[in-house]
């Protein structure tokens, strides 16, 4: 293989060499942007639930008692028994459980929304002790109230006031800009658990439709191996039966609804597609240069090549120019990533993992989680990318064989 | 075949499928000896001219090329037999575009284990030979029909050949310019003995050679 021959055919031979590399560079750049895009949407997917602190949550839907006073639970979030919540901390993939309390607290002045939370967990909604605005968060052992911003400041409250709540009295240590740091479980008033789980166990109408014991809770955030997700997900459902409520970034993949989102298969078939198109362009291209160049490999044959020399001549710039394409498809492929960037998402929330009462403002509005489509190209998806345009330069490089040992030079140099 | 014959062909024939181009034809050239293959356009000079070089492969006949037998070659071994023995000078120079002048008088060497300096040292001589020194860097695209000539014959010329095949080299060029590449092709002969085979239909270039042979519908007549 003689460079400068290369070289100078890649330099001299503009046209043939643009057009080679840049038709293969289009395939390899929608190969890399097809699986970067399917990829952000499986990152924007984890977002809801990486900002409560969890891989995965849990609930069991029920009944709502009809008599809507003091603590009740949402219909969404009924009662977990310490024993089902052991067996799923014992659960293969589960590396932590955050236990909480979600109650509709409906005193007589006003109807809210409680979160009873471990104040030191480190899974679950302790995580929102970073979105503190005024105060401190929760601590252990005391029996005190974080108030939502928002809410403190429509209802006039502020640190150190003393809220009731179902008729217990806890003095407000803090606010917490919860509804900005989170879309699920958002709650007016924060709670100990154990508070949570006393005003739960208490109440008449709640355990008259979901009877609550010590040490039970409505809410579970785990965080679990991500390999391991799915099959969690149909441990979780065995444990807590046909009401019971998962959701994994797969469940929030399938409520995107964009093509890319709803199958890994569908990212497959078009990236294979983007591979047949950039495969087929570098043939076509190719075995143009072959019918082109067929005089030229006939002089070189004369001159005394043997079929090798010429292959690898051949093959060497096929290569070249495959891997300059395939630099060029991440270059394209970056520029599209970084226009994507700019493109916002919008993640339904589904009503029963964030419930409001339907008669409280906002109760019956969807929630989106907005975010900008985190998309990047990982340096591995473009290390394949140019390994893939190396392969496909080498593939060729069968078809040139087969074409080039066929040419004779007697036939192509028989002078006009 | 005596000892100072370098190329000799028995009983060559060449069909294409029922057209017999080359019809049972026996040539011998000896060492150094410059000769010229006449005859009409189409009676299969350049036919003959591409089996005895290797270029192709005969129906029937041999052919004993610098003592070695051709005909049983595979591609590839013919193809370093040519560059180890054979120079080609075509009518239309057959120059690969996309290499300078020195580039191409190298061409044969690209294959070769050899430096790059040494190539450009050896392609340079001959072009000085070929008073084209001055023009070592420009493209085939730059240079004139004569020059483009000198080109190929310092490429036919850079392994040393035994024997060059010349195929209507002057065929392109106008008759002052096709006067100084047969000067250059008769000093080649008579300075570096190299055989020549040159295939010509114009009859004052073929009495320049030592010795002529006539081809008439696929048959040497003369």
């Amino acid at each position: 293989m003689n460079l400068r021959y290369l070289r100078n055919e890649l330099y001299y031979q503009k046209r043939r060499t643009l057009a080679a590399v840049i038709g293969l560079s289009i395939g390899i750049a929608l190969l890399i942007i097809l699986n970067a895009l399917s990829m952000a949407y499986r990152r924007a997917a984890q977002v809801p639930l990486q900002e409560i602190g969890a891989d995965v949550t849990v609930q069991r839907s029920g009944n709502v008692p009809k008599d809507l006073t003091g603590a009740v639970f949402p219909c969404s979030a009924v009662t977990i028994r310490n024993e089902e919540v052991k067996r799923i901390e014992a659960l293969p993939g589960v590396r932590g459980v955050g236990k909480a309390v979600l109650l509709w607290v409906f005193d007589p002045d006003r109807a809210w929304i409680v979160l009873g939370v471990e104040q030191k967990n480190a899974v679950g909604p302790a995580i929102l002790s970073a979105s503190v605005t005024e105060g401190r968060f929760l601590e252990e052992g005391k029996s005190e109230a974080l108030v939502e911003v928002a809410y403190a400041r429509q209802f006039g409250m502020k640190r150190g006031d003393t809220l009731s709540v179902a008729g217990r009295e806890f003095p407000v240590v803090g606010l917490v800009d919860a509804s900005r740091a989170t879309k699920l479980a958002v709650a007016n008033v924060y709670l100990p658990l154990a508070d949570a789980q006393d005003l739960a166990g208490s109440s008449k109408p709640l355990q008259s439709v979901s009877p609550f014991d010590p040490g039970d809770v409505n809410l579970l955030f785990i965080k679990a191996d991500q390999e391991k997700i799915p099959e969690l997900a149909a441990s979780l459902r065995g444990i807590l039966g046909k009401k019971a409520t998962v959701a994994t970034p797969d469940s929030f993949l399938k409520l995107l609804g964009s093509l890319f989102a709803l199958s890994d298969k569908f990212t497959m078939a078009a990236s294979l597609i983007a591979i047949i198109v950039a495969v087929l362009i570098a043939f076509k291209t190719m075995a143009g240069n072959i019918a082109e160049r067929a005089k030229e490999i006939g002089i070189l044959k004369a001159v005394g090549w043997t079929n090798h020399n010429v292959v690898v001549q051949l093959l060497t710039e096929s290569v070249v120019q495959c891997f300059l394409a395939g630099l060029l498809g991440i270059l394209i492929a970056l520029a599209a990533a970084f226009g994507l960037g700019f493109m916002q998402v919008s993640i339904p929330i589904p009503w029963d993992m964030s419930p409001t009462p339907h008669f409280l403002p906002g109760g019956g509005d969807q929630i989106f989680k907005t975010l900008r489509l985190p998309i990047h190209v990982p340096w591995t998806l473009a290390a394949f990318a140019v390994l893939l345009s190396i392969v496909i330069g080498g593939m060729t490089g069968a078809l040139l064989g087969r074409h080039t040992a066929k040419i004779k030079p007697s036939e192509v140099l028989r002078h006009e | 075949m005596s000892r100072s014959t370098i190329l000799s062909g028995m009983d060559l024939s060449k069909k294409y499928e029922t057209l017999e181009v080359v019809k049972g034809v026996s040539i011998s050239i000896d060492k150094g000896e410059f000769v010229c293959l006449v005859g009409k356009s189409g009676c299969g000079k350049t036919t003959l001219l591409s089996l005895l070089s290797g270029l192709e492969r005969p129906t029937k006949g041999n052919v004993v090329l610098n003592g070695k037998k051709i005909n049983g070659a595979t591609e590839d071994e013919l193809a370093l037999f040519r560059r180890e023995n054979v120079g080609f000078i075509f009518q239309s120079f057959n120059l690969i575009p996309t290499l300078s002048a020195w580039e191409n008088v190298a061409l044969p060497l690209f294959p070769m284990k050899m430096t790059g300096d040494e190539r450009r040292r050896r392609a340079s001589e001959l072009l000085d030979q070929m008073e084209l020194g001055q023009r070592m860097d420009h493209l085939p695209s730059a240079l004139s029909g004569g020059e483009k000539q000198r080109v190929a014959i310092a490429r036919a010329l850079i392994n040393h050949p035994k024997i060059v095949f010349a195929d209507e080299p002057t065929g392109n060029l106008d008759s002052a310019t096709g006067d100084a590449i047969m000067d250059i092709l008769r000093r080649l002969h008579r300075e570096e003995g190299v055989a020549i085979l040159m295939v010509t239909h114009e009859a004052e270039l073929a009495e320049q050679a030592d010795r002529l042979i006539r081809m008439h519908d696929g048959e040497v007549i003369s």
